[in-house]
């Protein structure tokens, strides 16, 4: 799954560079998942993370060269350097060092925002998705409601005009046919909206689940 | 002590900015590698911080009368970092190398003996200070969380337990550790009244990109341990006022002005108190629930939601409470339902408060992102509310 673009976690001796930081590049999710590829990213940064591991041990060693190098030129021993310019040549090193962390810190901080951004767009993007199929369900069923509820006002009619009374139908039949037309609105717009409401509902559940296998898989320890 | 001569040797330096920082850091780990372990590993912010702070104490030195306070509450602000009096001198040492570095030639005996007597009188304001904190308060608390309640994907409740009781004022904010991101620092305010078991509510926003607000967020748990400064702030209730109070809150800046409320609620006779909480989408109203039912409890007090990024009349959620019904349908037997979404308002948080005026004779405490406290001070000021009854907060832009 490693796209060429990242670097392999498994490749002990290469060293993070800034450059890289910069260009990393990951696959988009598997069909039917949001987001970048997780395994990419978790070994990015398990890579990232032994990069520190390994500047702070680093540091750590430049320290003691430094004692070493001060006790060294305490004994005075004529092959060494003055103790004046290896104490700055020391502190060169270690702003060296420093700058270097600061960079990845500064790094690594930037990517974080623009994956957050990202994640933040297909969120904006998903709701409001979600809201226009809602709106879109509400529609259908309307529509297809009152045309079921025309057709039955339509066949209740033609059924009463073989016995016409003086000028329209009493006020009786007139309820009746309201109340028909009413229920089969009715029966149609909860029979569409149930449905789709239905099959959006599943997916909704499928698309819980798969947030939460992906944040237990993403959790530390 | 030669002042100007000071401050002209000082401006020289300066003018090499971050590089200046990065030797003093150097030289001072060099000579003293224990120290490192109190700093982050990155130090980019701190270096600002220390240019930041010399530049101010440089330019107030001839000002003992602001540059005292100034060094006093740096003195107090160190204790929580384990800053100790055997650490000043490594400090001052470190110190006057990295000026005697960057002044070359122009550095002399005159300079050296300024920078010195200088530096003794900040070591020993600051230490003075540090000392007598040191009376009254522990250099720092330790504590528990005990709850964690994540209201959105990017808000989260924390309910923290100190090991010894914190006592402070409604509305103000706490510097905070947590031992996930050592050595960072970020404040936030306490979103309770002093309680009878000490235990403390922080509102946590996340914050793209930040290291420390998206662990606090997203991954603290129950039984994690964090750290807390001493408190600070100004944001708080006027006790001898008579006037009516408004409180204006967008987002998290909810949690001062959440504290100032239940302190209010605990007076014998409460002023009557209006609370506008805006947030961008009605998801934002993380605390809307909870404000709601105090409201219901308390006649003297009403809360106003809004959001600023949505528009009445659109929305699932609108549809799905308002039911079938609210579909424009010709001929409908159906009365129209009204919106049940009726109570939040929408528009710019300053624009709402705005329109449910008149507040001249109020108190305001106003809390929020910047944006939103400049503009709703302005329109404030505008709509006749002297400036003296205005206090405020704006998020410390180091809430990362």
């Amino acid at each position: 799954m490693n796209s060429p673009d990242l670097p392999a976690a498994s490749e002990g001796t290469r060293r993070l560079t800034p450059g890289e930081l910069q260009s990393v590049a990951f696959a988009r999710a598997a069909l039917g998942r949001r987001g970048f590829d997780e395994e990419q990213v978790r070994n990015f940064l398990t890579y990232v993370e032994r990069e520190f591991v390994q500047l702070l041990s680093e540091r750590a060693a430049l320290a003691d060269e430094v004692n070493r190098l001060r006790s060294q030129g305490a004994k005075g021993a004529s092959n060494v350097m003055a103790p004046e310019d290896a104490h700055f040549q020391a502190v060169r090193i270690l702003s060296q060092a420093q700058q270097t962390a600061d960079m990845y810190v500064a790094d690594a901080e930037r990517y974080t925002r623009e994956l957050s951004h990202e994640a933040r767009l297909h969120r904006e993007a998903i709701l409001s998705d979600a809201k226009g199929r809602a709106e879109h369900i509400l529609e259908d069923a309307h529509r297809k409601a009152a045309a079921v509820a025309d057709t039955a006002v339509r066949a209740t009619e033609q059924t009463a005009r073989p016995v016409p009374h003086q000028g329209g139908l009493p006020d009786t039949e007139r309820h009746t046919l309201e109340l028909e037309r009413e229920v089969a609105y009715l029966r149609t717009y909860s029979d569409v909206y149930r449905t789709h409401l239905r099959s959006y509902l599943e997916a909704l559940l499928r698309n819980v689940d798969e947030w939460e296998a992906s944040e237990r898989a993403s959790l530390p320890r | 002590m030669d002042v100007q001569r000071l401050k002209d040797n000082f401006a020289h330096v300066a003018e090499q900015g971050d590089a200046v920082a990065l030797f003093f850091y150097s030289d001072l780990f060099v000579r003293n590698p224990h120290l490192r372990d109190m700093f982050p590993i990155g130090m980019s912010i701190q270096r600002d911080k220390l240019l930041r702070a010399l530049g101010q104490i440089v330019a107030r030195v001839d000002d003992l009368g602001t540059l005292v306070p100034f060094l006093q509450q740096l003195g107090r602000d160190h204790r929580r970092f384990g800053i100790i009096a055997e650490h000043y001198p490594h400090v001052g040492a470190s110190l006057i190398a990295t000026l005697r570095h960057f002044s070359g030639p122009a550095w002399n005996d005159d300079i050296e003996g300024d920078w010195t007597a200088a530096y003794t009188l900040v070591a020993k304001v600051m230490l003075e200070a540090a000392d007598e904190d040191a009376l009254t308060r522990p250099a720092w608390w330790d504590g528990q969380v005990i709850a964690v309640e994540r209201r959105r994907f990017d808000i989260t409740v924390l309910r923290v337990q100190p090991d010894r009781p914190l006592p402070y004022q409604p509305g103000q904010s706490v510097a905070v550790e947590t031992m996930a991101r050592p050595r960072l620092w970020r404040y936030y305010s306490m979103a309770n009244a002093p309680r009878p078991d000490h235990t403390i509510d922080f509102h946590v926003r996340l914050v793209d990109g930040g290291p420390v607000s998206p662990v606090l967020v997203r991954t603290t748990e129950t039984g994690d341990r964090i750290r807390m400064g001493a408190p600070v702030g100004t944001l708080t209730l006027d006790e001898t006022s008579q006037r009516d109070v408004l409180l204006v809150a967008g987002s998290t800046g909810l949690a001062p002005l959440k504290a100032i409320l239940e302190q209010i609620a605990g007076r014998p006779s409460p002023p009557r108190v209006h609370l506008f909480f805006g947030a961008r989408t009605r998801d934002g109203l993380y605390d809307l629930e909870s404000l709601s039912k105090l409201a219901s409890e308390f006649e003297w007090f009403t809360v106003v939601p809004a959001v600023s990024e949505e528009v009445g009349g659109h929305g699932f959620s609108a549809l799905l409470q308002a039911g079938p019904g609210s579909v424009r349908r010709p001929g409908s037997w159906f009365e129209p339902v009204p919106r049940t979404d009726g109570d939040v308002e929408y528009g710019n948080l300053s624009d709402v408060v705005a329109r449910h005026g008149p507040w001249n004779d109020h108190d305001a405490y106003v809390c929020g992102p910047s944006a939103m406290v400049g503009h709703t001070v302005e329109q404030l000021v505008q709509l006749g509310v002297p400036r003296e009854h205005i206090r405020l907060e704006t998020f410390a832009d180091a809430q990362r």
